[in-house]
């Protein structure tokens, strides 16, 4: 390697002997149209709108193949070339299109801009028609090869980035060239790797992402969507890349990089990641929670020789709530080196992870487990202390305060009977042995609700002998439930009646004889949010069952925070910063959000922590880098069957087995099902490191 | 957050941006220009030209349309309707601004009309190469970004504006977002110019009386979705008349597409119920067709001809030419119609009778029956339901026939910031919003209640001159308002 002088329109650049005109150039931000041409492919000077004057060559060269010479002057700007270019242009343009209105791309597409830059309307040529029907019958990619104009980038990209070369020139009757898939398959028959290379490269609206694969936002973090949705922005591509490598420990630290209880999300998470998957249009998502339970049981906890731990500030803060996210808050303050006390009112730490979601779901060693490392880092739990003031708790020498108190009051709808003897409500049913409550089971018991909560508790009575059956408002498919709850439910035995209103609950002395209903024929919430129901005429009948449990919906108990300002739906108000109206306390979690997930929780919470150290005087910084760098490769290759490739995911015990105790009933994966698992990852985090094409408005020499 | 200042903030750097951007940095101002696509120009890429009165291009071709000609037109043909005051301003205007875009570089062929009986106001771009039709506006937006930039307007891409900042009821300036977050640009005065909602079922729905997909198959060029009219009406703004800039296409099959071209001529036009509803001769003008074929049933109507008509199209030509479609030949046609017999469709209908077109098309039988013999019979002597010229008179004889289905389209939407003469945007009290203006299609009032065809390139002759306009009014409000220095 030798640097030399060359010059460029006048321009005396130093330029690597290696290079080309169209590097040095580029290098320069001097504009040379070009289409065929990207940076990150080899070039091979097809669409020779990049010809260049060359001092001593008759003819002009194209600058991406011409390699740059000691003492090269070179011109990239005449009306001659652009002559050259217009025809070029003109020749592409008869193969295209002229109507660009309908395309996605618009604004967005390299030709287009070129037909800017180089002042080319219609071609005078022969003009190609929409002629070739759209190609739509892939759920991830789109081709429209009337908008094709052969420039073979895809082709190039497919080939010698990624390995995978499925792509290739082909011609058809009226022997137009176009880009095709190998013998003429389908990309999913092709061994597709659906990695999006070729319509990232696609210089025109040829190749397209199918609408909606992808959100609109920062290229960067949309083409990453499990990433993306992930509410604490964990790195899934690259922990699901260290399990298919076989390195779990790494795998488990970049999990820890975003959030602490690991192992519960690995069993509980709302999985916003697998509702973005990528996959799940193709033959299923990739199970990326079952991949997480994975990587964190076999965690040896080799992260922590990494993790930050800052030196004691002298500043106390006081959190009020152990859930997931009191206690990540926590965690992350005690490492920032302030002293924090934990106040739980109930005998056990972890908010909803032990005292609301069931032993069978999440058992409560596992979440102890978890608490015991945040504990590990400073942080006070004291448990069985209900706060019931906040100007005390400051009275005691707390620098901040953070209420975290969630939304553990379960809510009783106002019908006659609500408040009968065998009338529970959802959250008091679940932690009655954590309180102590003394609730005597019956052999029917009716719950009412069509979410997650109703089915833990329908599920619990399940467990506690007794026949269950879930009412509720939300029609077949409309439940909130998660799609398994519902079947492992109805494999329980459990009945579910949809689309009913509830009219009271029927009494016989006292004692719960049913639940009346009325049929719903749909239902919508008014711009108020306030629910108008459509009833069927005549449908009022009662499911009997001896004792009720209403799981409609829980809200926030702030009967202690007097002082506090809430939200038109009774919840915490707090600024950008967490903070609420008053000086020094932040609030967080369900309390401000309403119920929500635990990666919820966990992410708001590593904001508010961050906000409190930036006010108790520190710099906010909680990110840590525990797992090592993985280098990306990003040649992936052939793989057969890839397309169709199914992995197992957890398994359920079967039912025999699990309806009579609350021993964890879900088996995660095996080290092999892991990697297979993981391996079907279509690796959404190599396309944004493609390089983005610049447009010519974007050059400082156009 | 970062923060940026400058004089004028540009919201959109398309045709009417770029305009405000120019005219406001040739009068010293500091311009920042937002845009929220990789390039400039937005929908102008795909226009041809705008108007110009009395401009040096049609005196020399002694095109004689006056501004007082022009101007009187433009309210006959609007009622009065529109803002008389913009209205002048902008003919009396656009003379200068022809000449203004020529003076940086921008080259135009004929002005021209739209169709016959309409005047030579459309100055169409002259593209390097390729014929002055579709797209040949892009060659203006080079130009016009490259002038821009000359005068140190930066030019900020793929960066959304958010919405806009404002302090005791001034505009401020705005919250932009681009790769790395969100910005904050400040200015003494914030000039909208997004280019409507053409993208937008959703305000199409609410704010027109069509839905798109359903009674409205109109282009919808990728990310005007309103934006600027939104942040507008956030920050105050008036909602003025909303409307699409309406046309008929033939649904689905992109507009103005070959497939249309011996359909868009005088012949037989039925309806649903196999009646004629206005004299074809009408079909030149889009806005009149359109309005006939919005009152009909579905808002769904036929062109109906027959072999002896499209054999004697291919032989002569047609009877009716205008502009957009100037270069597409009945070859052209024959091509798409066979590609759409190939591949399957549902606008184009051919039959061996008329019974069998009507079971085609759904349109009833007996009427379209009663139809056929009645306009067969006026061939002979004269239309007397509608008076149509003799000349487009030609009876349907077979033996194969043809139908394409219309319906109402549009090249995008009208209206919905309410500006007063000057273009600054007004509240519900009709009170200036201080340092907010608008211009563009954002804020064309002026085509009210329909597209003034008969002075064809307003869209873009608008968005250019209000463009401009609103570069010049800012730079005066910025002078009387923050002239300390």
């Amino acid at each position: 390697m030798s640097n030399i002088k060359i010059t460029i329109d006048g321009m005396e650049l130093c330029a690597d002997e290696t290079k080309t005109v169209m590097q040095v150039a580029e290098e320069a931000d001097i504009y040379i149209p070009h289409l065929c041409h990207h940076k990150d492919l080899h070039d091979v000077g097809g669409c020779r709108l990049c010809v260049v004057d060359i001092q001593g060559k008759e003819e002009a060269q194209t600058a991406c193949t011409t390699k740059v010479q000691p003492g090269m002057i070179v011109k990239t700007k005449s009306e001659k070339l652009d002559e050259m270019r217009r025809l070029s242009m003109e020749l592409m343009l008869a193969n295209h299109v002229d109507d660009c209105t309908t395309c996605p791309k618009y604004l967005k597409c390299e030709l287009q801009s070129l037909i800017q830059y180089l002042g080319v309307s219609t071609s005078r040529l022969r003009r190609t028609l929409n002629a070739v029907t759209v190609d739509t019958g892939n759920p991830l990619i789109v081709r429209d090869l009337n908008r094709c104009v052969a420039c073979g980038r895809c082709v190039r990209a497919c080939r010698d980035i990624r390995g995978v070369g499925i792509l290739e020139f082909a011609k058809n009757e009226e022997e137009r060239t176009y880009v095709g898939v190998k013998d003429n398959l389908t990309l999913e028959n092709a061994n597709c790797r659906f990695c999006g290379a070729c319509v990232e490269v696609c210089p025109t609206g040829a190749l397209q992402d199918k609408a909606g694969v992808f959100k609109e936002g920062n290229r960067n973090d949309v083409l990453v969507p499990c990433k993306n949705e992930c509410p604490a922005g964990i790195n899934v591509p690259k922990y699901v890349r260290f399990i298919k490598e076989g390195n779990y420990d790494e795998a488990a630290a970049v999990i820890r990089e975003k959030a602490p209880f690991p192992k519960s999300l690995g069993l509980v998470c709302m999985r916003f990641c697998e509702s973005a998957c990528k996959r799940s249009g193709l033959n299923g998502a990739v199970s990326i929670r079952d991949l997480k339970r994975f990587a964190s049981e076999v965690d040896s906890y080799k992260w922590k020789e990494r993790a930050f731990k800052k030196e004691s500030t002298n500043k106390k803060v006081a959190v009020i709530g152990s859930g997931p996210a009191g206690l990540t808050a926590a965690y992350y303050l005690a490492k920032l080196g302030h002293a924090v006390d934990v106040y739980e009112k109930l005998p056990v730490a972890g908010g909803m992870l032990s005292a609301g979601i069931p032993d069978y779901r999440l058992p409560r060693e596992i979440v102890e487990s978890e608490i015991d490392l945040i504990r590990e880092v400073g942080v006070n739990i004291l448990t069985n202390h209900k706060v019931d003031s906040i100007a005390k708790l400051k009275d005691q020498g707390y620098d901040a305060v953070l209420v975290a108190v969630g939304t553990d009051k379960g809510v009783r709808i106002p019908i006659p009977g609500a408040n009968l003897k065998d009338v529970h409500v959802n959250i008091d049913f679940l932690r009655k042995d954590v309180t102590h409550l003394d609730i005597e089971m019956k052999k029917t018991v009716a719950v009412l609700g069509g979410g997650n909560v109703a089915f833990d508790c329908a599920r619990t009575a399940k467990r506690l002998g007794s026949e269950v059956i879930v009412v509720c408002l939300e029609g077949e498919g409309k439940m909130t439930a998660s799609p398994e709850e519902i079947e492992e439910a109805r494999e329980e035995g459990i009945q579910i009646y949809n689309n009913r209103t509830f009219v009271k609950v029927d009494e016989n002395d006292g004692k719960v004889t049913g639940i009346v209903c009325r049929e719903v024929e749909d239902f919508h919430f008014d711009e108020n949010k306030k629910l108008v129901l459509n009833i069927k005429e005549d449908s009022e009948h009662t499911i009997p069952a001896e004792m009720i449990i209403f799981a409609t919906g829980q809200k926030a108990d702030l009967d202690s925070f007097g002082e506090l300002e809430l939200s038109q739906r009774g919840l915490v108000s707090i600024n950008d910063s967490y903070h609420t109206n008053i000086e020094g306390v932040f609030a967080v979690g369900d309390a401000v959000t309403g119920t929500a997930s635990v990666i919820q929780g966990i992410a708001g919470a590593r904001k508010a922590a961050s906000n409190i150290d930036i006010y108790l005087g520190g710099d906010g910084a909680i990110e840590e880098e525990l797992s090592v760098e993985q280098p990306l490769d990003p040649n992936i290759g052939l793989e057969e069957g890839f397309s169709h490739k199914e992995c197992s995911h957890y398994s359920c015990v079967p039912v025999e087995e699990r309806i009579h105790n609350f021993d964890l009933m879900t088996v995660g994966l095996d080290q092999e099902s892991a990697k297979c698992e993981a391996s079907r990852c279509l690796q959404c985090d190599l396309r944004p490191k493609l390089t983005k094409m610049k447009f010519w408005t974007e050059y400082k020499v156009k | 957050m970062r923060e940026m200042e400058a004089d004028v903030i540009i919201v959109g750097g398309g045709a009417s941006g770029l305009a405000a951007a120019i005219s406001a940095a040739e009068q010293g101002a500091e311009v920042i220009v937002f845009e929220k696509a990789n390039t400039t120009g937005g929908c102008a890429n795909m226009a041809m030209g705008l108007l110009g009165v009395e401009t040096k291009l049609q005196k020399e071709r002694l095109i004689d349309c006056t501004r007082e000609a022009a101007f009187q037109k433009f309210m006959d043909y609007t009622h009065w309707r529109s803002d008389a005051r913009l209205v002048k301003t902008y003919i009396d205007q656009s003379a200068s601004t022809i000449e203004w875009l020529e003076d940086m570089g921008v080259k135009f062929a004929l002005p021209s009309k739209y169709f016959l009986g309409s005047e030579a106001t459309w100055h169409i771009v002259q593209p390097k190469t390729g014929a002055p039709g579709l797209r040949a506006a892009a060659t203006m937006i080079k130009t016009m970004t490259d002038r821009a930039e000359e005068l140190g307007v930066k030019i900020c891409l793929e960066s959304p504006i958010q919405r806009l900042i404002k302090d005791e009821g001034e505009v401020i300036g705005v919250v932009a977002k681009d790769k790395d977050g969100d910005i904050e640009a400040y200015g003494s005065a914030v000039i909208i110019a997004t280019g409507g909602f053409g993208d937008s079922p959703e305000f199409i729905k609410k704010y027109t009386e069509y839905e798109w997909g359903k009674d409205l198959f109109s282009y919808r060029i990728p990310g005007l979705t309103g934006d600027g009219i939104s942040m507008a009406w956030e920050a105050g703004a008036a909602r003025d008349r909303m409307d699409m800039e309406l046309v008929f296409f033939a649904p689905n099959t992109g507009g103005y597409a070959p497939i249309e071209l011996p359909f868009r001529q005088p012949n037989l036009f039925v309806n649903l119920d196999g009646e004629r509803f206005f004299d074809e001769a009408v079909v030149e003008n889009p806005v009149f067709s359109v309005n006939s074929i919005t009152r009909q049933k579905n808002r769904t109507v036929f062109s109906i001809l027959d072999e002896s008509i499209m054999k004697e199209y291919e032989k002569n030509g047609l009877d009716l030419v205008n502009v957009v479609t100037s270069n597409i030949s009945m070859d052209d046609f024959k091509q798409e119609m066979n590609d759409m017999i190939k591949n399957g469709n549902d606008v184009l209908f051919i039959a061996d009778s008329i019974e069998e077109l009507a079971e085609q098309t759904g349109i009833d039988k007996e009427g379209l029956i009663k139809t056929f013999n009645q306009y067969n019979e006026s061939c002979k002597s004269t239309d007397k339901l509608f008076n149509k010229n003799p000349k487009y008179l030609k009876p349907l004889v077979g033996p194969k026939y043809y139908a394409l289905k219309f319906a109402p389209s549009a090249y995008g939407s009208l209206g919905g910031i309410k500006i007063n003469y000057n273009t600054e945007v007004v509240d519900n009290d009709d009170k200036v919003i201080p340092g907010l203006f608008a211009a563009g299609t954002d804020a064309n009032s002026i085509c009210n209640p329909d597209y003034v065809f008969v002075l064809p390139g307003n869209t873009l002759g608008f968005a250019v001159n209000s463009g401009r306009m609103a570069g010049t009014n800012a730079v005066q409000y910025i002078k009387e308002n923050f002239s300390e220095e």
